[in-house]
């Protein structure tokens, strides 16, 4: 009897602890979602404090609400389950609106606009997107991204690499077993940078694409709050703040080549 | 409730060790099912969450794919580290120093490191090194040489075992080597190390998922990847889930049958 009675009470237990566990809201503070591995938009400072554009910005969206913000770090194939799941309020990081992510999330105004574009190898035989889409070409993509989905709807005929990380994707294409990454022009010029000598940037993009920030469904007046700060922001300098502050040397580079900056 | 008006749901004695009568097994395991089954069903149910079955379901192709390749890839590197295990343990008694060190260097180096880096040497590092750039095989074999370390110590505590007294005696009534490794302590290692060799292979099968770090397009990253174009998590991580049990129950039962063989040398 007394072991039926164990039974009996561990799964009461049970069922306390996960009806204990579900209704976590009624906090005012903020939870905005990023994935702090893209900076100079989304990182952590030398004593490991989140830093970059984008927690900047949503710290000036938290002083325009009046509410304290907290930033989480989740991954960015994560960010859309922990928004549906209520874990987060907001996602800042770097998000591109595509009509796809719309269905399932809101997005504010855009903020930021960009495009992809290709990291090669020194030697690959690309010119330009329309050579990958050839038998026998390879190519890496950051799991998740628009560069992903891009790849896997255009470019059936070559082979895709889908990574992790961005490192590991550049890893791939400096050691010759990718013949081109693709992903937005900022990291890619970054990229190119650091490899001169294995690599070559094709910064002209062949989708144009807008940032904005991610909401759940159906929260109209948040949605209203958002745009109205952004608004306010981008009246009051303070993009061009954030773009003197944190992407100086890529404003001046993308100035002389004649390339549209982001903000 | 008395003991023995619900005597179907006891055994008669703690341990492993009697025949359960099949109708008793049959209560017992479906209670434990409608327990199991209770619990989950009411925290899906408090989860308040938009299901969209038919989204992912356009993508079933790369699911029975990705399948696939971790199947080939289990396989192979199961058979693969079962060779390496046994190599490894029996260097760790070889009467040849350097070799026997090298086998203890081994197993302390891979147990002592993550896999995910071990991946990620072994890929970017050595093989592009020495000019393999299959990142299947690459996988494969660092997947092997990996549980390969585990189960080396996994046999050789099932070799040491057997006592010294049993090894003497084998000798003094005139067996070799060879009758002693095959009809003494075989046979009885073979029964002692089955259990954790399970338990290791069903961790080698779910190891394998880490590949996905090197774009081993296998059963976790398909589903990650449909994940990221439909934005279906559960959806998405669900047939994971029961496509591994698919794969690791089958080693648990084969397991399970071959302890029942094995069991007369007890």
């Amino acid at each position: 009897m007394s072991r039926a009675l164990g039974f009996l009470s561990i799964a009461v237990f049970i069922l306390v602890l996960f009806s204990a566990a579900s209704p976590a809201f009624a906090a005012k503070t903020l939870v905005v979602g990023m994935e702090l591995a893209y900076p100079p938009f989304e990182m952590t400072d030398a004593s490991g404090r989140p830093d970059g554009v984008s927690v900047q910005l949503a710290r000036e969206l938290g002083k325009a609400l009046g509410r304290p913000v907290e930033i989480k770090n989740i991954a960015f194939d994560g960010l859309i389950p922990a928004l549906k799941t209520g874990k987060i309020d907001l996602i800042i990081s770097s998000m591109t609106a595509t009509s796809e992510r719309a269905r399932s999330i809101d997005f504010s105004d855009p903020y930021l606009s960009t495009g992809l574009c290709l990291l090669v190898g020194k030697d690959a035989p690309v010119a330009s997107i329309a050579d990958l889409d050839q038998p026998g070409r390879t190519v890496a993509v950051k799991k998740g991204t628009t560069g992903h989905v891009y790849a896997a709807a255009h470019l059936k005929k070559a082979s895709m690499l889908v990574l992790d990380k961005e490192a590991a994707a550049v890893l791939e294409v400096v050691q010759g077993k990718a013949d081109a990454f693709i992903y937005d022009q900022m990291s890619t010029f970054r990229n190119y940078q650091r490899n001169p000598e294995t690599t070559r940037a094709i910064l002209k993009p062949f989708q144009t694409e807008s940032w904005a920030i991610g909401m759940r469904k159906g929260n109209g007046a948040l949605k209203a709050q958002v745009n109205r700060f952004l608004a306010d922001f981008r009246r009051s300098g303070g993009f061009e703040r954030l773009g003197d502050r944190y992407l100086k040397e890529e404003k001046e580079s993308f100035r002389r080549m004649g390339y549209p900056f982001f903000f | 409730m008395s003991r023995r008006r619900f005597q179907i749901l006891f055994a008669r004695s703690r341990g492993n060790h009697e025949e359960i009568p099949r109708f008793g097994r049959a209560v017992g395991v479906t209670s434990a099912l409608f327990l199991l089954a209770l619990v989950l069903s009411f925290a899906f149910s408090r989860l308040n969450y938009g299901w969209n079955w038919e989204a992912v379901y356009q993508y079933r192709r790369m699911f029975v794919s990705g399948w696939l390749i971790t199947l080939a890839i289990s396989a192979a590197s199961l058979a693969a580290s079962l060779v390496i295990g046994l190599a490894a343990a029996l260097s760790h008694r070889s009467p040849f120093l350097p070799l026997r060190y090298l086998g203890k260097i081994y197993v302390e180096f891979i147990r002592g490191t993550p896999l995910l880096v071990q991946i990620l040497v072994f890929f970017y590092v050595v093989a592009d090194a020495f000019g393999i750039g299959n990142r299947y095989l690459v996988g494969t074999l660092t997947l092997a040489f990996f549980a390969g370390a585990y189960i080396s110590e996994i046999i050789r505590a099932g070799i040491e075992s057997v006592g010294e007294s049993q090894l003497d005696s084998a000798r003094a009534i005139g067996l070799t080597p060879y009758q002693t490794y095959r009809y003494v302590v075989f046979p009885q290692v073979m029964r002692r190390i089955l259990p954790p060799l399970a338990g290791q292979f069903a961790s080698l099968i779910k190891d394998s998922s880490l590949l996905s770090i090197i774009a081993v397009s296998e059963f976790t990253l398909n589903a990650q990847e449909v994940n990221a174009f439909t934005y279906s998590t559960m959806e998405s991580y669900l047939p994971l889930a029961l496509g591994y049990l698919a794969l690791t129950l089958p080693i648990s039962m084969l397991s399970k049958y071959l302890e029942t063989r094995y069991r007369y040398a007890s």
